[in-house]
């Protein structure tokens, strides 16, 4: 019985598969790292085109204010267990756009990602290389960072 | 024992599952090399786990039942789709010695569980109590109606030829010569059969595009994998009609057996992928003109055919 | 532009001067504007590029432009009128009626400015999210800090407003009928960040309202917050697929309100970059349009294309797709010989692919069955509305800002109008592919020109890319057109004295013009030419909302 267990949890983290949704300029190498050169499906990644189906959730970027509600509805519509990855600069200070007040500058403390890629954009490399800290964090058994805590819990969307 | 052994392994559960899984992985590690990339690579021999991966945390994701839907209608229309999807297996002469059900009535048996499971699909939209996978119901259904008469007309020309409705019958009197007779009547299932299995350039029903995913949308952990599955059963049922009806089921060049059985099924779902790789989707409207005015019209023609090939090149009298 | 000249003597005018031989730039009162437009209009300006307020605090007046293009003659008229800042009595005659295109212009003036236009038809906020309904962001005396203390409850309005309007949706709708809202994006496999509330009867699309801003990052009002050099930042985010072109608009508006010209060298670069930069943007354009059509192979062999022409890109500058390869002045980085190793590359893999895409893709019958009748633009809207790009050149209009007012080096290049006749989502497909082929074109021609020139010891590559440009501007007004991969991108930029600063920078961006489109396109249409339509018309939400 011990064994079957250890095999779902082992599926689990080697199957990842991410909710559609693109809130900036990031999934133009999320594209470009799905495609022939960088090809995530190597490593069993697969887009899905709902939310019901996904297992992470990708924010590609900036998070505007327009947005948020949109994001944290897909964000509720995946079932558990459920993992973010935060894309890029943005996502973790508003990046370039820190000035601008139409950008959330902190989206993370909102909805808590479970692991962040540097860079504006992320190299293709990075985005594969961010999706592995979550299988690491998935076959660890580590609870995601977004049912630990985070505003989204306390606001209305 | 023989009897379990069937319902079991093969042809029936475990064979159902294992064929799923690899027709999965097939699928994707073709499509890939099609896109010029490399498809699933690291979980096994050429990725040849990953869709085991897939399916199975599937089994152990959270099942969400949407707020307002009704939760029988929701969750039993999977799995009956599964088991209906799966029949057809008992039907097919898989090998000389395993044919569970060998019924004088296969072909019809087989064409109307075929005919049954996108009402099934329907139902899963209708329950599901989303605009978009309602919108998926209602063209499954409006794909059923236009492209299953073109399938069992065209499903039907073997059992005109041949005189019976047995598939064991139908496979044993197969020839080289009944081959070319059924050609027209071959490509005529193979492009309802696009239709049916939802496959470009008529994947209508679940246009990602168009209608996020149709009727699968609200679907998630066991109930999608249960989906899946009917999806690939269905396509196991469907190739497997393919092959018995027209290209002579397990009958090889020096010997018979199932490996050729299977080879004409992979042959099938090979010429499927690359029609997939290469044809856009087209509309409703257009799949509808091209089902009633070409389709069905040329299916009817082809009965005339196959009949004059009867009477003329087999000697047979009508 | 005596013709117009005279034609424009019978109204008052304040003052007339030609500028950068293209331009007529004149300015009247805001009282005549009807009849000036009414008089442009008849002198064959129809289409109308953008509506630009200019918010001059000190001064106390709002400076409204409109930048008029005449399609044939090729020769534009730049408006300008003073209206008081006032927010009570900031008002303008909408031009609206008479110039369709100007519709979602004078909105988003409306929105971020608060200047209201009599005789608009549908002056509701456009762009901005709910927090920001009459707020006026972009006025210099808005308290953006003040607006940002209470994020919570700013975020809190817009999930009220979108709950409220799904209540609202069903309420109106005929119960016996089967007539419903969709909202079409922003979760959804072929939107991304739009999202459009498409009203229909099952399958059949009665009519469609884009909601767009969902990317909005105030960009306009974030290049006022850096420096010169720093802004091409955030002009470059105006689109990443295409970014090198965005930044010679802004650059080129920047050089002339310095008063500096640019190495014969740097010129040649500015193409051959965006050119690189082009193809990269129509490679994925191209796959976006079969994506569009479940189609992905397509998407994925022109992925593979582009890649190779990133790696020039990061060869040069260090980086694949946020290059800030630009500057003002010249280009940022010098050139290595090795670097035109990479780009044969990439010119070499093109070559090899062309003909497969072309046979399988291009011409492919069952696209052809698909597309050859939907979202059929002609000739006449092209103008009215002011499209520009391949969508225009798709409608047989031959407009390119590269032959009509060559900017960088492209008065040198020889190319040709890509064209297409009959204006349907096929035909912009196939432009799309001319100009892919075109592009490729014009980067042998500028590396044979470059490196010839290298030869012949007339560029210094390592030395000649640059030249200063003062950190400090004087006062100045500036306009510069570019031909964006989407079409026309028009940049106004105006500085203080001894400014480091932007004061105001305005991007038109094409995709905005396209976006109104949309529901005169779809009206009629079924749910399936949603995406193709949408694809077709090769948006991109980040020039859409900047």
């Amino acid at each position: 019985m011990l064994r079957l267990f250890d095999f779902f949890a082992h599926a689990k983290s080697e199957s990842v598969w991410m909710a559609h949704f693109c809130t900036g300029c990031c999934s133009l190498e999320m594209a470009a790292a799905m495609g022939p050169r960088y090809d995530w499906e190597r490593y069993g990644y697969l887009p899905t085109p709902t939310p019901r189906q996904a297992d992470v959730l990708i924010i590609t970027g900036l998070v505007t204010k327009k947005i948020l509600p949109a994001l944290l509805r897909t964000y509720a519509q995946m079932p558990e267990p459920k993992y973010v990855l935060a894309l890029g600069a943005c996502a973790f200070d508003g990046g370039p756009y820190n000035d601008s007040l139409a950008v959330i500058k902190n989206p993370t403390e909102i909805l808590p990602a479970d692991a962040f890629v540097a860079g504006c954009p992320p190299r293709p490399e990075a985005i594969v290389a961010g999706l592995e800290e979550i299988k690491k964090k998935m076959k660890s058994g580590e609870p995601s960072a977004a049912s630990q805590g985070g505003l989204w819990k306390e606001m209305e969307f | 024992m023989e009897t379990l052994f069937n319902i079991v392994v093969f042809p029936g559960m475990f064979y159902v599952l294992a064929w799923t899984v690899l027709l999965f992985w097939f699928f994707r590690k073709f499509m890939a090399a099609l896109h010029k990339r490399v498809g699933p690579s690291f979980n096994g021999p050429a990725g040849s786990y990953q869709t085991l991966f897939d399916l199975s945390k599937l089994l152990t994701k959270e099942s969400i039942t949407p707020d307002g839907v009704n939760p029988y209608l929701f969750s039993i229309m999977p799995l009956l789709a599964v088991i209906v999807a799966t029949l057809p297996t008992a039907f097919i002469p898989w090998t000389p010695d395993v044919y569970v059900i060998p019924t004088q009535y296969g072909v019809l048996a087989l064409v109307v569980l075929i005919g049954i499971e996108p009402f099934l699909l329907f139902l899963t939209g209708f329950g599901s109590n989303n605009k978009y996978s309602f919108l998926g119901g209602i063209r499954i259904l409006t794909q059923m109606i236009s492209m299953e008469t073109a399938f069992f007309l065209a499903a039907l020309s073997p059992a005109l030829l041949f005189g019976t409705m047995s598939l064991g019958e139908i496979v044993e009197q197969s020839s080289w010569l009944s081959f070319l007779i059924l050609f027209p009547g071959f490509i005529l299932y193979f492009i309802a059969l696009l239709g049916l299995l939802e496959q470009p350039p008529f994947n209508i029903p679940d246009a990602e595009q168009e209608i996020v995913y149709g009727f699968y949308t609200e679907y998630s952990g066991t109930n999608y994998f249960l989906l899946k599955l009917a999806e690939f059963a269905e396509f196991m049922a469907v190739f497997a009609g393919a092959a018995t009806l027209f290209l002579g089921a397990y009958k090889g060049i020096f010997f018979d057996g199932y490996i050729f059985f299977f080879l004409k099924m992979l042959l099938i779902a090979i010429v499927m992928m690359t029609i997939r790789a290469s044809t856009p989707r087209i509309t409703m409207k257009q799949m509808l003109n091209f089902s009633w005015s070409y389709l069905v019209p040329l299916s009817l023609l082809n009965m005339a055919w196959v009949l004059m090939a009867k009477h003329f090149i087999l000697g047979v009298g009508l | 532009m005596q013709d117009l000249r005279k034609a424009l003597s019978a109204h008052e005018i304040l003052s007339v001067e030609v500028y950068k031989t293209m331009w007529l730039k004149v300015r009247i009162d805001s009282h005549d504007l009807l009849a000036v437009a009414q008089t442009l209009k008849d002198e064959g300006f129809i289409a109308i590029s953008t509506v630009s307020p200019t918010d001059f605090l000190e001064e106390d007046r709002m400076e409204m432009n409109y930048f008029f293009e005449n399609y044939t003659t090729k020769r534009n008229c730049w408006l300008k009128c003073d209206i008081p800042r006032d927010i009570e009595a900031c008002e303008i005659d909408s031009i609206t009626p008479m110039f369709p295109g100007a519709n979602w212009h004078e909105r988003e003036a409306y929105s971020m400015f608060g200047v209201r236009f009599r005789g608009h038809p549908d002056l509701r906020p456009i762009i901005v999210s709910q927090d920001f309904y009459d707020k006026t962001p972009f006025r210099k005396d808005f308290d953006w800090d003040a607006h940002e203390a209470n994020t919570v409850e700013n975020i809190q309005q817009i999930v009220d407003a979108f709950k409220e309007e799904q209540e609202i949706n069903e309420e109106h709708l005929d119960a016996s009928s089967s007539e419903m809202i969709l909202n079409w994006g922003p979760t959804h496999p072929a939107s991304g960040p739009i999202r459009l509330k498409v009203h229909c009867d099952g399958e059949d699309i009665i009519s469609i309202d884009p909601d767009i801003g969902f990317v909005w990052r105030a960009l306009e009002h974030l290049v006022t917050k850096k420096d010169f050099v720093g802004a091409i930042v955030a002009v470059e985010r105006l689109c990443f697929m295409d970014n090198i072109n965005s930044m010679v608009g802004y650059c080129q508006a920047v050089e002339e309100i310095a008063d500096v010209e640019i190495t014969e060298f740097a010129k040649w670069m500015r193409v051959l970059l965006g050119e690189v930069s082009r193809i990269s943007s129509h490679a994925m354009g191209m796959g976006g349009f079969y994506n569009a059509m479940g189609l992905h192979t397509v998407g994925m062999w022109n992925m593979d294309i582009r890649e190779y022409f990133l790696d020039f890109l990061e060869s040069y500058s260090g980086a694949r797709i946020a290059t800030a390869a630009i500057e003002p002045g010249g280009v940022r980085y010098g050139l290595q010989m090795n670097m035109l190793d990479e780009l044969q590359k990439a010119l070499d893999k093109f070559d090899a692919t062309k003909d497969d895409i072309k046979t399988i893709f291009v011409n492919n019958p069952t696209m052809k069955v698909r597309a050859a009748k939907k979202g059929i633009i002609t000739a006449k809207e092209v103008e009215s509305f002011a499209l520009c790009g391949v969508v225009a050149r798709s409608s047989g209009v031959k407009i390119d800002v590269r032959i009509d007012e060559p900017y960088a080096a492209y008065a040198q290049v020889k190319m040709d109008y890509v064209v297409q006749k009959e204006g349907s989502a096929k035909d912009r497909l196939s432009t799309l592919f001319g100009e892919l082929e075109q592009s490729i074109d014009i980067i042998k021609q500028a590396k044979r020109h470059i490196e010839a020139e290298i030869e012949n010891g007339n560029f210094n590559p390592t030395k000649d890319h640059m030249v200063k440009v003062p950190k400090k501007l004087p006062k100045g007004e500036a306009i510069s057109r570019v031909e964006w991969s989407r079409g026309e991108v028009l940049m106004h930029l105006v500085t203080d004295d001894k400014a480091k600063s932007p004061y105001r920078l305005k991007m038109k961006a094409p995709s905005f013009n396209h976006t109104m489109m949309l529901n005169k396109m779809l009206q009629g249409e079924t749910l399936s030419d949603i995406p193709l339509i949408f694809g077709s018309l090769y948006i991109c939400q980040g020039d859409l909302d900047r």
